[in-house]
C-alpha cells in the first residue's frame, strides 16, 4: 500500500528566470523515507514542493505516483501530508480540531473522524493536548500536532520541510528519534529535506545530497559519509580538511611522502586515477599527533577547542589552509606550539584536482 | 513613599486639563436634560427634550443606523477579499491600487461629495436615494476596513496557512472560509467597528450628498443646532452619544484582547 514517486527530467526555472533545478530523475521507493540534503538554496525545498504540487516542473517534466500522472494536479488532489518548519498549524482551531481537518474535508464520518483523531494523538503521544488552543502549545508539542495532523488523512507520501529547523537542540534530537520510529512503524513513503547532515543520517534509507540546483550524490548514509563522489559532498558531510597531492604510477605523493594502496576513483571518469595531480579530503581523525621520528608533517597549533572527549587542534603549515585534527582530550597542548603528525592514509577520500575550483567549495558551504 | 511638590503639581496640571476637556461634555450632556439652560439646572430636570428629538428625528436616526449596517455590509464583502489579494499579492499593481484606495481618507469629503455630485447628480433616482449617501460611505470608510483587516492578514503567514490546509484537500473556496477568516477575525472585527462608528458619524460628505429625505443623524444634528432651542439640540448630541459610546468601547476592548493574546504565544514555553 506505499506509493512509489518518479520524478523524470524535472527542471525548474521561476518566471524571473533563475534556474533553480537542472534537469534531474529521482525515483523514490514505496516505503521509503529519502532525505534531501544542502545548503541553503540549493534547490531541496523547491523539489519537496514539486512533489507536494505547491511548485510545477518545467515542461518535459513528469512525476508520477505509482504510475498516475500527477504533474498536472494541484495539492489538493495529490493526497499528500505536509510538515512545515513553522507548524502552519491553523490558530483559530483546537488541537484536535486541526487533526481533525483533513478528515472532514475529505468527508469522513464524525464517529470514524473522532477515533482516528483520537489514534492519532495518542501516537504522537498528545492525548491531554487534545482541547487545547494552539497558542497554548510548545514548539515540540506544535511538530507533533502537525505530524498527527498529516499523517490522519492517510496520505500516499509524507513531505516534511526542515521539520525540526525550528526546536531546540536536545528537543529535536528527541523528536528525530520519534519520527524516525513513527516513519519505520508506517511504513510510509517519505521526503525529509534538511541542511543538517547528522538528522539526514539518522532518518534516510537513502540521502539525496543537493548543490546548487543539482544532485550531487545520491546513497545510503553510509556511502554518503564513507564515499563521498566529489569534493562537494565530502565537504558537506564532514570531510573539510584538504590537502594537495600527486598521483605517479598509482601511488600516493604528499611532499616527500609515499603511500601505497590509496583508492583514488575519479567518479565523473569512472577509473583509478593513476597519474596527475590530486585533492585530499579528510576528517579530523585523518591525521593524529605523533612524535618527531615518525612524523609526516609538523605545523603549527592556531586554536584548541576542548570537546570533552577530545581535543580539537587548529593547525596551520602542512596545506594550503589550516587542518583540524583531534588528539586525547588530556593532552596538553596550547596555541603556538609546534605539533608533528602523521597521515592515515586509509581515511583520505582521493579526487583528481579542480585547479582554482577549491574556493568555490568552500564558498558554497 | 513620600512624594514631592513636583508629583502634585503634575497631578494638579492633569486634572485641570482633564476638566478642560471632560466638562464641556458634561455640560452638554446635562443641557440636555436640563428645563431651561439659561435658568440653569435649578430649572428642574426633563426627559421631555429627548423625547422631542426622538420624535422629530427618529427617520434621521434610524436612517444612520440602516445606512451603517448596508455600509457594514458592503465594506465586509468588498473589503476582506480585497485585503486578501492586497497581502497575498503583493507588487506595483496592487500598491497602485492599495494608494488609490486610500486616496477618499485623504482628500477632503466635500471635495469628494462635489465629484459624486458632479458624475451622478443627474441620476435622479439614484441621486435622492439613500444609495446615493451610502456610495459616499462606503468610499470613506473601505480603506479602513482594508487595513485594518489586511494588518491581521499579513501578521499570519497567509501562504503557509494556506498551503497546510492545501496539502489536507482543502480548496480555495474552504481555505478562505475556515483559515483565513477566522484567523483574520481580530482585524475584521476591529474594521467592521471602525466602518460602523465612522459611518454614523459621518458628516462631510453626508451634508453634501443629502437631501432633505435623506437626512443622518449627525446632518439632523447640525439642524437641530442651526434651527431650534439649545436644549434640542443638545438632547440630540446626549442620544449621539449613547449610539456611539458602546461602539467606541468595543473597539478599545478589542484592541486589548488581541494584544493579551500575542503576549500569551510569547510565553508558551517548551516543555515537550
Amino acid at each position: 500500500m506505499t506509493t512509489q514517486i518518479k520524478l523524470r527530467d524535472c527542471a525548474k526555472t521561476f518566471t524571473d528566470g533563475t534556474r533553480a533545478l537542472a534537469p534531474f530523475d529521482l525515483t523514490i521507493e514505496g516505503g521509503e523515507t529519502i532525505v534531501l540534503l544542502g545548503p541553503s538554496g540549493c534547490g531541496k525545498t523547491t523539489i519537496l514542493r514539486m512533489i507536494a504540487g505547491l511548485e510545477f516542473p518545467d515542461k518535459g517534466g513528469v512525476i508520477t505516483f505509482d504510475g498516475d500522472d500527477v504533474t498536472h494536479q494541484s495539492i489538493e488532489k495529490r493526497r499528500v501530508g505536509m510538515v512545515f518548519q513553522s507548524y502552519a498549524l491553523f490558530p483559530n482551531m483546537t488541537v484536535a480540531q486541526n487533526v481533525a481537518y483533513g478528515l472532514k474535508v475529505h468527508g469522513v464520518s464524525r464517529e470514524e473522524s473522532d477515533a482516528r483523531v483520537k489514534a492519532m494523538l495518542e501516537m504522537m503521544h498528545i492525548e491531554m493536548l487534545a482541547d487545547r488552543a494552539i497558542d497554548q502549545l510548545s514548539g515540540g508539542q506544535r511538530q507533533r500536532v502537525a505530524l498527527a495532523r498529516a499523517i490522519a488523512v492517510q496520505p500516499r507520501v509524507l513531505l516534511l520541510d526542515e521539520p525540526l529547523t525550528a526546536l531546540d537542540a536536545k528537543l529535536r534530537v528527541r523528536l528525530r528519534t520519534e519520527i524516525n520510529a513513527l516513519l519505520r512503524k508506517l511504513g510510509i513513503t517519505a521526503v525529509y529535506v534538511t541542511h543538517d547532515q547528522e538528522e539526514a543520517m539518522a532518518l534516510g534509507d537513502r540521502i539525496v545530497v543537493m548543490q546548487k540546483g543539482e544532485i550531487a550524490q545520491i546513497g545510503t548514509p553510509r556511502e554518503i559519509y564513507c564515499k563521498p563522489q566529489n569534493p562537494f559532498v565530502a565537504d558537506f558531510v564532514g570531510a573539510a580538511n584538504l590537502l594537495d597531492g600527486q598521483m605517479r604510477d598509482g601511488r600516493l605523493h604528499i611532499g616527500n611522502h609515499v603511500f601505497d594502496a590509496v583508492d583514488a576513483f575519479d567518479p565523473r571518469h569512472g577509473a583509478i586515477i593513476d597519474q596527475g595531480p590530486v585533492e585530499l579530503f579528510f576528517r579530523a581523525d585523518g591525521l593524529s599527533t605523533c612524535d618527531a621520528a615518525h612524523a609526516h608533517f609538523t605545523g603549527r597549533v592556531e586554536a584548541v577547542s576542548y570537546l570533552g572527549e577530545r581535543l580539537r587542534l587548529t593547525v596551520s603549515g602542512i596545506g594550503m589552509h589550516a587542518v583540524m585534527i583531534d588528539t586525547h582530550a588530556d593532552d596538553i597542548i596550547t596555541a603556538g606550539a609546534d605539533v608533528h603528525c602523521q597521515i592515515n592514509p586509509d581515511r583520505l577520500t582521493v579526487f583528481p584536482a579542480r585547479g582554482d575550483s577549491t574556493t568555490a567549495v568552500s564558498q558554497a558551504r | 513613599m513620600r512624594r514631592d511638590w513636583k508629583f502634585y503639581s503634575q497631578l494638579g496640571l492633569t486634572i485641570v486639563l482633564c476638566l478642560f476637556i471632560v466638562v464641556p461634555v458634561v455640560m452638554s450632556a446635562l443641557a440636555g436634560v436640563t428645563v431651561n439652560v439659561f435658568q440653569g439646572l435649578s430649572s428642574g430636570l426633563t426627559f421631555r427634550w429627548i423625547i422631542e428629538v426622538w420624535d422629530l428625528y427618529t427617520a434621521s436616526i434610524l436612517l444612520s443606523l440602516w445606512i451603517a449596517l448596508v455600509c457594514l455590509a458592503v465594506t465586509l464583502v468588498t473589503g476582506v477579499p480585497l485585503a486578501y489579494v492586497l497581502v497575498r499579492r503583493p507588487g506595483r499593481l496592487t500598491r497602485l491600487f492599495e494608494e488609490l484606495l486610500t486616496l477618499p481618507v485623504a482628500i477632503p469629503g466635500l471635495a469628494l461629495a462635489l465629484a459624486l455630485l458632479i458624475t451622478y447628480g443627474g441620476v435622479s433616482g439614484y441621486r435622492s436615494s439613500w444609495l446615493f449617501i451610502l456610495t459616499g460611505h462606503v468610499l470613506f470608510t473601505l480603506p479602513f476596513m482594508v487595513r485594518s483587516v489586511a494588518a491581521v492578514m499579513s501578521a499570519m503567514d497567509m501562504k503557509m496557512l494556506e498551503e497546510g490546509a492545501a496539502s489536507l484537500g482543502a480548496g480555495f473556496w474552504r481555505r478562505f472560509f475556515t483559515v483565513i477568516v477566522p484567523n483574520a477575525k481580530p482585524g475584521i472585527l476591529a474594521g467592521a467597528l471602525m466602518v460602523v462608528t465612522l459611518s454614523i458619524g459621518e458628516f462631510n460628505l453626508t451634508w453634501m450628498l443629502h437631501t432633505p429625505l435623506t437626512k443622518t443623524l449627525p446632518v439632523g444634528l447640525a439642524d437641530a443646532y442651526a434651527s431650534m432651542r439649545l436644549e434640542i439640540g443638545s438632547a440630540y448630541t446626549l442620544i449621539f452619544f449613547v449610539l456611539i459610546m458602546p461602539l467606541l468601547i468595543a473597539m478599545q476592548t478589542l484592541a486589548d484582547r488581541g494584544k493579551r493574546v500575542s503576549k500569551r504565544i510569547e510565553t508558551a514555553e517548551d516543555t515537550l
